[in-house]
């Protein structure tokens, strides 16, 4: 009979219910949010936006000066 | 304050308490149970005694998850019933009398009154009639149990899975999955919801680790991953499922809120 000749061979080689799986895995539980490493670029940016600010500060203000004192 | 700033918070509100209910509560709540098909395959048209005797069946049920169809077919002689669930075949029935308790059981009420009174799963036992087999799965269960925060809110049903008195329903757990009627070893059934049965644990897989992994999932908050892939199969039973009482569990994690993580 087919029910004699089942054994714990066939029945360890059947899959487990995906419930199962996703608990075990931990895919049924909400997730943590991943916190992914970047490159942060923020200081690099800075000193260029200050720089070309004081740049063109001193640009403006030197023609300015410029152009009042050949008055 | 304005009629949309409320709808907001409202709205907001909802969304929020969705989030933190737990998945037995949300699926009590939220998820309607699959509907099973009752076909009346004939050949030719029906006959007065054939059409009566439909009518007679459609109203038996009819208060169960469950539709009527008669279908034609040319390549039978006799008509039969098919019970579909999913285009799957549970049962087939030769005579309306083999499927008397179809929709309904002594035990399907108990298990449908624990569900509505607010605890968090029934589980049932499914056993072989093989003592030794069935005693080693029913300790492993009841040393999980006890040592389980939340034994106190679920309840355990042993059940034959020849039994006469509950053979619809013993018939419906083993078509959870294709195989199982081939499979005699004792099978653990959680279930929930609505009557909704979770892929059994057995032989082996009746293990303390696997129990608390059932209880642990029925116990997770509701994330939308398991609201959209709901698993298990609906058990076929005639109730309403309204009013049913507040989860128990909430009652168990508010006063320990560590077990809610």
């Amino acid at each position: 009979m087919q029910n004699d000749t089942l054994s714990y061979d066939t029945l360890n080689n059947r899959p487990l219910p995906k419930w199962l799986i996703d608990q075990k895995n931990g895919l049924s539980t909400i997730q943590p949010q991943k916190i992914m490493m970047r490159e942060d670029n923020s200081l690099k940016i800075s000193f260029i936006v200050t720089t070309i600010f004081i740049l063109l500060a001193v640009a403006v203000l030197t023609v300015y000066f410029l152009k009042k004192h050949k008055d | 304050m304005k009629p949309a700033y409320f709808k907001i918070i409202i709205l907001a509100g909802l969304i929020s308490l969705a989030c933190t209910t737990r998945v037995s509560e949300w699926v009590l709540l939220n998820s309607l149970p699959n509907q099973y098909t009752l076909i009346c395959f004939h050949n030719g048209p029906l006959n007065e005694t054939l059409k009566k005797q439909n009518l007679n069946v459609a109203d038996r049920i009819k208060t169960a998850n469950i539709q009527f169809k008669t279908v034609p077919r040319q390549d039978i002689k006799e008509p039969y019933f098919g019970l579909y669930y999913e285009d799957r075949l549970f049962s087939r029935y030769n005579r309306p009398d083999e499927f008397r308790n179809l929709t309904t059981s002594p035990l399907r009420k108990k298990i449908a009154a624990e569900l509505m009174a607010g605890k968090l799963c029934v589980m049932v036992y499914l056993k072989t009639d093989n003592i030794e087999k069935d005693e080693k799965g029913l300790q492993t269960l009841q040393k999980a149990l006890v040592a389980s925060p939340f034994r106190k809110i679920i309840t355990v049903f042993e059940l034959s899975r020849n039994s006469k008195e509950e053979v619809h329903f013993a018939s419906l757990l083993l078509n959870v999955e294709d195989d199982l009627k081939r499979i005699q070893e004792p099978m653990l059934f959680g279930i929930f919801g609505r009557f909704k049965a979770l892929e059994p644990l057995l032989g082996r897989g009746i293990s303390e680790e696997n129990i608390i992994l059932m209880i642990d999932y029925l116990t997770a908050e509701c994330s939308c991953l398991i609201k959209d892939n709901l698993p298990g199969t609906d058990i076929l039973f005639a109730d309403k499922w309204d009013n049913p009482q507040p989860a128990l569990l909430n009652k168990i994690i508010d006063e320990n809120p560590s077990l809610g993580k």
